[in-house]
């Protein structure tokens, strides 16, 4: 007997609840402009992120261009979980885990394309563009067995809506309404997404790269980061336009961060200023002629937008540049790795050769051998990897930049900020992402942020 | 040859679309190639499923609204996986602006393949 003494055996060792999960307070001091490495390497912190964030927030899931006819689909992503996004025979877009209900597999291995029906290749599960089962292989088996195939469709997403042809998902049911999620951001979108009466479109294909980074350095790098600009792009910048990053920090009072429920736009009014680093002229000339009609119908503030040195985040993970005309996910693949889909949007109306010279740009500046991205990639990488250290990652991080530019007097909506180099939208980023952290439903989210915007506009 | 039976209208049935029919307990669908038309046994013959509730693809085809198998119209064979054993045609009678079927005899294509 090997427990002859009568002492219990301890077969199990149970690992302590990680203090992290159990202190997310502590993580963050935003009001000093501290916060902790944590967040970026830690595995519980990762877990939860992708049951409170990612399996609760609306996430960017294709763009309206891309599915236009009944049956058209895209796979992707909503934190790690792959999902079918599909134009219906009525118009109508839903969304369904890319997963058989049956014994697991994947439904569907394209990354787009048009489908009469999703079929399992594991054991000829089909399932129509509705997520409904409508077969299988030895079909009568299921139906001596007493099966109701009512009951076994594709997984639907909770629900998915679209604002200015972005068409978004949530897994949550209780989530709110995604125009109460985007709250006053909606008006900044308008800048960019509305700026031609004819909206935008992706053209060109999907690039997809692997970057081994936390997926927040990222995200909180375009939700308010130019400062980075001037000094990480500064060869890429002489590169492309033979001069360096345009010197922001001195002049705030033309500049701003603004910010809503955590997503956040770092702004200047210099029209084309993002546009320029793509080195091509003929785009100048054509936002310059656009400027004054988009001044028309979103009045003047909006239409320096267009192009001008600026970039934002959409909570958690979706953002773009204006001008640059990038549009990118960061899909999380656990606490130390993202996998990158990034497309080219330009206005549905714009020439062909203006659409053709923004696709080569963005190639040339934000793709994986992209100039700017390449910087951005090699920092990310080790503000992540350098917290392996056990140490180092007991040491606080440094967020401060901005404390009193908050713009109180203005009729722009948001929380406005002045000055572009800033950190008020990182701390607003990181703020959202302890309030979900802590809430366990939406309901106890706190609505921090008032909308000036109404609802339905 | 038994009577024929009225199937449909022709103007009921548009170019490129198929509609299933019931004659005499016996589920057909009808299909309607670039003004001819074509009658079969509506039910798949590799799993459960109503063929026309598929759609024609490449022009004389049917895709079976499950497993996106193919027969070809015409005479019934298969044409793509998983589908391996022909479906049943019926010979179609234009009268007129009627569309009828002779459920003892096979379409006329069927007829001479075999």
């Amino acid at each position: 007997m090997c427990n002859a003494n009568g002492d219990q055996p301890i077969r199990l060792k149970r690992r302590p609840i990680a203090q992290s999960i159990e202190n997310l307070d502590q993580l963050l001091s935003l009001e000093q402009g501290r916060m902790s490495r944590d967040v970026f390497w830690d595995k519980d912190i990762y877990e939860q992120e992708m049951e409170r964030i990612f399996a609760r927030c609306w996430l960017f899931v294709a763009h309206e261009s891309q599915i236009p006819k009944a049956g058209d689909y895209v796979s992707t992503y909503m934190g790690e979980d792959n999902v079918l996004i599909v134009r219906q025979k009525d118009g109508s877009i839903k969304g369904f885990l890319n997963t058989c209900p049956h014994r697991g597999n994947k439904v569907c291995f394209a990354d787009l394309g048009n489908a009469r029906q999703f079929v399992c290749n594991y054991h000829g599960w089909a399932f129509g563009i509705d997520g409904g089962l409508k077969g299988m292989h030895a079909s009568e088996t299921y139906e001596a067995a007493g099966m109701d195939k009512s009951e076994h469709g594709l997984h639907p997403v909770a629900h998915v809506d679209s604002y200015r042809g972005l068409i978004f998902a949530t897994l949550d049911p209780d989530a709110p309404s995604l125009a109460d999620y985007l709250g006053d951001m909606r008006y900044y979108l308008d800048a960019v997404f509305d700026m031609d009466e004819g909206g935008t479109e992706f053209i060109g294909g999907c690039v997809k790269s692997v970057i081994q980074c936390n997926w927040k350095y990222a995200s909180e790098n375009f939700v308010g980061d130019i400062l980075h600009a001037g000094w990480t792009h500064d060869s890429g910048a002489k590169a492309m336009v033979g001069g360096p990053v345009a010197e922001v920090h001195k002049t705030p009072e033309q500049s701003y961060h603004v910010n809503f429920n955590g997503h956040g736009w770092e702004f200047n009014q210099d029209i084309v200023g993002n546009c320029a680093t793509l080195g091509e002229k003929e785009l100048l000339k054509y936002l310059y002629v656009l400027q004054p009609k988009v001044a028309e119908r979103l009045g003047e503030l909006r239409s320096k937008m267009i192009g001008a040195i600026s970039s934002c985040t959409l909570f958690p993970n979706t953002s773009f540049l204006p001008g640059q005309n990038t549009f990118r996910t960061w899909h999380p693949r656990g606490p130390g790795q993202i996998e990158l889909h990034t497309w080219t949007f330009v206005n549905k109306k714009a020439p062909q050769e203006i659409k053709d010279m923004w696709r080569k740009g963005t190639m040339m500046t934000f793709s994986p051998s992209g100039v700017f991205e390449m910087d951005d990639g090699e920092n990310w990488e080790y503000s992540t990897r350098s917290n392996a250290g056990f140490v180092t990652r007991q040491q606080d991080l440094y967020l401060g930049l901005g404390h009193d530019t908050r713009v109180e007097d203005t009729d722009l909506p948001g929380n406005v900020y002045q000055g572009q180099i800033n950190e008020a939208n990182q701390r607003a980023f990181y703020q959202r992402w302890l309030d979900l952290m802590k809430a366990d439903s939406w309901k106890t989210v706190p609505q921090r942020d008032v909308p000036k915007m109404k609802e339905g506009v | 040859m038994s009577q024929p039976i009225l199937l449909l209208r022709k103007a009921d049935l548009e170019a490129g679309k198929v509609r299933k029919v019931d004659v005499n307990g016996c589920a057909l669908a009808v299909y309607n190639l670039d003004g001819t038309f074509y009658a079969t046994q509506d039910g798949c013959t590799h799993a459960t499923a109503s063929l026309s509730e598929g759609e024609i693809v490449d022009d004389e085809c049917i895709a079976c609204p499950v497993h996106d198998g193919t027969f070809h119209i015409p005479t019934g064979q298969p044409m793509s996986f998983p589908c391996e054993h022909a479906i049943r045609t019926y010979k179609v009678i234009e009268d007129g602006e009627d569309v009828l079927v002779d459920l003892d005899q096979e379409s006329d294509a069927a007829a001479d393949a075999i």
